[in-house]
């Protein structure tokens, strides 16, 4: 480390792929696609109990064009299927998808001509949350597997895979 | 209860009989069937004739009689209540398959118009004289009506037939 023996101890040198990704994963800024009572669970999640403050995904944004996480909360009708896809079109780069719930995730028990089994059929999805609905802690969890995701990225050099 | 039934019936059995087609009774609900031909007539008798005064329109619905045994396939059921006498009463519209035809209640009651498009799109059933006749739940291009008895609970490929968004054509 011979630049920081030159700079001095306030210095600290990086990548600059480890710096954006840094950056970019602790302040994450979701974009709630509630549908159903998976709402309620991220509602909940974000509240002070559970907290997503602690990991810097707190700053909700109903505009997709502020917001680069966009989490699916609950089934999603055939009606309602072009908006999804418009909004995640909408978003800008880079952006992330959780696919929160069984519902989202494949149609949960809604097997009908209305309901979209799943909507990664239609839009990619980052992270899959099981359950119905899910806790808060899993729906966490799912936040910080997306952070472990955008650690590994290579913001700069690469487009994203 | 039973006497104020009795006055119910036989007013409408009076201003109608050739119209009725039966009269049933169940959990203190009194229902009656008719032809579709004269609904609006038989609502309006019910709305304002000074004895009965089914002023409050409830409800309107539809039902799908396929191979339930009903005096055709189709049925609009229709919910009202009258505020002066407390009394509520139930009619039975039925409607043949093959002509799913019947007269709008929109100029009884402004609130039917979109009891009557839900009834459209999910049975098929036409309400002549609506004055705005779309499909109110689902969405505009789809085709066939999903409530009807025979009508795959899976779709035909209303929910697989979407644009795919990946990444590379997001933008």
């Amino acid at each position: 480390m011979a630049v920081e023996s030159k700079l001095g101890e306030n210095i600290l040198t990086t990548t600059i792929d480890k710096f954006v990704n840094w950056s970019r994963k602790n302040s994450l800024w979701p974009m709630p696609f509630g549908t159903a009572c998976c709402a309620i669970e991220l509602m909940a999640t974000l509240g002070p109990k559970y907290d997503m403050a602690r990991f810097g995904a707190e700053a909700i944004r109903f505009s997709p064009r502020q917001s680069d996480l966009m989490i699916v909360a609950g089934r999603v009708s055939i009606k309602m299927m072009p908006i999804l896809q418009k909004i995640y079109r909408q978003m800008s780069e880079p952006k992330w998808v959780i696919s929160m719930g069984a519902c989202a995730s494949s149609g949960g028990v809604f097997n009908t001509y209305s309901t979209i089994q799943g909507i990664d059929n239609f839009i990619p999805v980052d992270v899959y949350v099981p359950g119905c609905p899910p806790r808060p802690e899993t729906l966490i969890d799912a936040v910080l597997k997306i952070q472990k995701k955008i650690e590994k990225e290579r913001s700069l050099s690469q487009k994203r895979a | 209860m039973t006497e104020a039934k009795n006055v119910v019936v036989d007013r409408v059995k009076n201003a109608f009989p050739d119209q009725i087609l039966d009269v049933s009774e169940n959990l203190g609900e009194t229902a009656i069937s008719v032809k579709r031909d004269k609904i609006v007539d038989i609502l309006r008798f019910l709305k304002e004739d000074n004895e009965l005064k089914f002023d409050m329109f409830i409800d309107l619905c539809g039902v799908d009689y396929l191979e339930m045994g009903g005096f055709e396939r189709f049925a609009v059921v229709y919910q009202l209540y009258s505020m002066e006498y407390n009394r509520r009463i139930r009619i039975k519209a039925f409607v043949p398959e093959g002509d799913e035809k019947i007269d709008s209640v929109v100029s009884l009651w402004a609130g039917a118009n979109w009891a009557e498009r839900e009834v459209f799109d999910m049975f098929g059933i036409t309400f002549t004289n609506h004055p705005d006749l779309r499909r109110i739940l689902c969405p505009d291009n789809f085709e066939g009506h999903p409530l009807k008895k025979d009508f795959p609970l899976e779709g035909i490929g209303y929910r697989e037939n979407f644009l795919k968004v990946t990444r590379e054509n997001a933008q």
